[in-house]
């Protein structure tokens, strides 16, 4: 136990580290680094652009950058944001609780509907609820994030509301998947077969059976909605991470975006691991 | 369910005649101003209306549909054979080389590739010609998009390495390329087609979100994310509803994809 908790930290550790090193490689390695949007302006004197130019050439050697930034994150220093000159930690205490908020309720929305779409078509087997349910999602999981969300301003509905939409398709495609499958399983064609009621089917012997692959999808849909949350962010104007992440791509604000992939990073992992331990736990106690 | 299927195939398949034959089809070329009419409503000189710039619209369309359709399929060729690659060694190797083949595949999967994409989209130079920007905006999606492709790889041949024939082939004396050349590429083809054929429609929908963004391929050469663009000003300024256009085409093309991969994860 204390074994596997120790690797899974291990892990953890690891792949945040990696992926903070990876996102500072990628914009190292990309073309303009070394450019600042500030040094077209023409009010600042020769010295202040060339102390930009200097400040940027600075972070050029990324892994001297790095070893730098690991030893003040050890320290508790985040580093201060180039774009917006303010410490990086003030920033993230700003803005998580409403990417958390956000994330929160579009994941209750998108489960909800997902599996409550899931649930009906497989019970009911209507032609109108399977063509209406594989419209909905189909249109959903067609329409780029972006659109949704402009569409969401365009109607002043909430953003969360949008994000919700966007995730849900791919809870109810696994959601009916993992229901067919599990319907078709022997022991479930029995208690049919006997005359078991569809709630009683559902309740007692398909749930037991999807639960635990459900779980494992818990932590895919955090990263999704991540993944959502960026440009729903971006359009809709809500002051969360997804933001500020545009925020420090349109600035190439290197200090910002390595803390804010760190973040990101943490949260996708601790969210996988957390529903695989669930899942392992809960399969182990159904057997 | 077959009717829509035989739809979706129709829809994919028209899609992509449009898109090879906008040369010929497109009533003028994708950044030819009509500056006597910009900004116009449709009509029979101009189906679908003009931009602010006096471009034809259903150019625009035609050729951004050319743009988005032809290089997606690259983008996900590149990721799939960057997954074939990756996933593959790890799957035959096993061991401790799939162990940090798989670190670094859960190192891209935890940031989602969005973000990176993100990332190094916006530090490339404002200066870029619209063809790099598109080579570049594809390359990246295939360079950032391999690793759910990696996994499911890397468990397939893994399980096929266990399998009864691959170990009489190794009896027999099979060295490892010829192993992999006769034995797990045929084997693998399906899987691989598979992930090439879903990663396509999620490159479509993440060029237009860069699009939506601004990120996307750069002004004049037109794409759907491009296009897309322009709704920003449907919302601001002036409810056009032919502008609406390239979203509907994306959604029929993105649906008609899914349709076709949703029925074949069932069959599976």
């Amino acid at each position: 136990m204390l074994r596997s908790f120790s690797l899974g930290l291990l892990r953890l550790l690891a792949i945040m580290l990696l992926a903070s090193l990876l996102g500072a490689t990628l914009m190292r390695i990309a073309p303009g680094f070394t450019s600042d949007e500030q040094q077209l302006n023409s009010s600042l004197s020769s010295q202040s652009i060339q102390a930009i130019r200097q400040a940027r050439l600075a972070d050029a050697d990324i892994l001297h950058y790095y070893r730098g930034y690991v030893v003040s994150l050890f320290q508790g220093d985040l580093g201060v944001s180039q774009s917006l000159n303010q410490p990086v930690r003030d920033l993230l205490r700003e803005r998580l609780p409403v990417t958390l908020r956000s994330m929160a309720i579009a994941l209750l929305l998108a489960w909800f509907l997902g599996l409550a779409l899931a649930i009906t078509t497989q019970m009911f087997h209507s032609g109108f609820v399977t063509f209406a349910s594989e419209g909905l999602s189909g249109t959903f999981i067609s329409t780029p994030a972006a659109v949704l969300a402009l569409l969401f301003v365009l109607l002043r509905l909430p953003a969360e509301l949008a994000a919700g939409l966007l995730i849900f398709p791919k809870i109810y495609r696994y959601g009916h998947n993992l229901l067919q499958q599990s319907y078709a399983l022997p022991h479930v064609l029995t208690a049919r077969a006997k005359g078991a009621g569809r709630w009683r089917v559902l309740v007692w012997h398909v749930a037991p059976t999807t639960l635990p692959q459900l779980l494992a999808l818990v932590g895919v849909s955090i990263s999704i909605a991540i993944g959502v949350l960026l440009p729903v962010e971006v359009i809709c104007d809500v002051p969360g991470v997804g933001q500020l992440a545009w925020q420090a791509a349109e600035a190439r604000d290197l200090p910002l975006l390595v803390n804010l992939t760190l973040v990101v990073a943490f949260a996708t992992v601790c969210a996988t691991m957390l529903s695989d331990a669930a899942r392992r736990r809960f399969t182990r106690a159904a057997a | 369910m077959k009717a829509l299927r035989i739809a979706a195939v129709t829809v994919l398949v028209l899609a992509a005649l449009t898109a090879l034959g906008a040369h010929y089809i497109a009533p003028a070329g994708y950044e030819h101003q009509f500056r006597e009419t910009p900004a116009a409503a449709p009509s029979s000189h101009h189906l679908l209306g003009t931009d602010d710039l006096g471009r034809d619209r259903l150019a625009r369309l035609l050729y951004g549909m050319r743009v988005s359709l032809l290089l997606a399929p690259f983008a996900a060729g590149l990721a799939t054979l960057l997954a074939a690659l990756i996933g593959g060694i790890a799957g035959y190797w096993g061991g401790w080389v799939e162990r940090c083949l798989m670190l670094l595949v859960d190192v891209f999967l935890c940031v989602p590739w969005l973000f990176l994409l993100l990332t190094v989209r916006a530090v490339l130079p404002l200066n870029i010609s619209p063809e790099a920007s598109v080579v570049v905006t594809f390359a990246l999606l295939g360079f950032l998009g391999w690793a759910a492709s990696a996994r499911v790889i890397c468990a397939g041949t893994r399980d096929m390495m266990k399998s009864e024939f691959v170990w009489m082939a190794r009896a027999t004396g099979f060295s490892g390329l010829k192993l992999i050349r006769l034995h797990l590429l045929p084997n693998l083809r399906g899987t691989l087609l598979a992930q090439f054929w879903i990663s396509i429609p999620v490159f479509i929908i993440t060029e237009a979100n860069l699009g939506m963004l601004g990120l996307g391929v750069a002004e004049p050469l037109p794409s759907l994310g491009s296009l897309l663009g322009e709704l920003q000003h449907v919302v601001t300024l002036r409810p056009e509803p032919w502008q609406f256009v390239p979203l509907i085409v994306l959604i029929v093309v993105v649906s008609s994809f899914q349709t076709l991969l949703n029925k074949q994860e069932v069959r599976a």
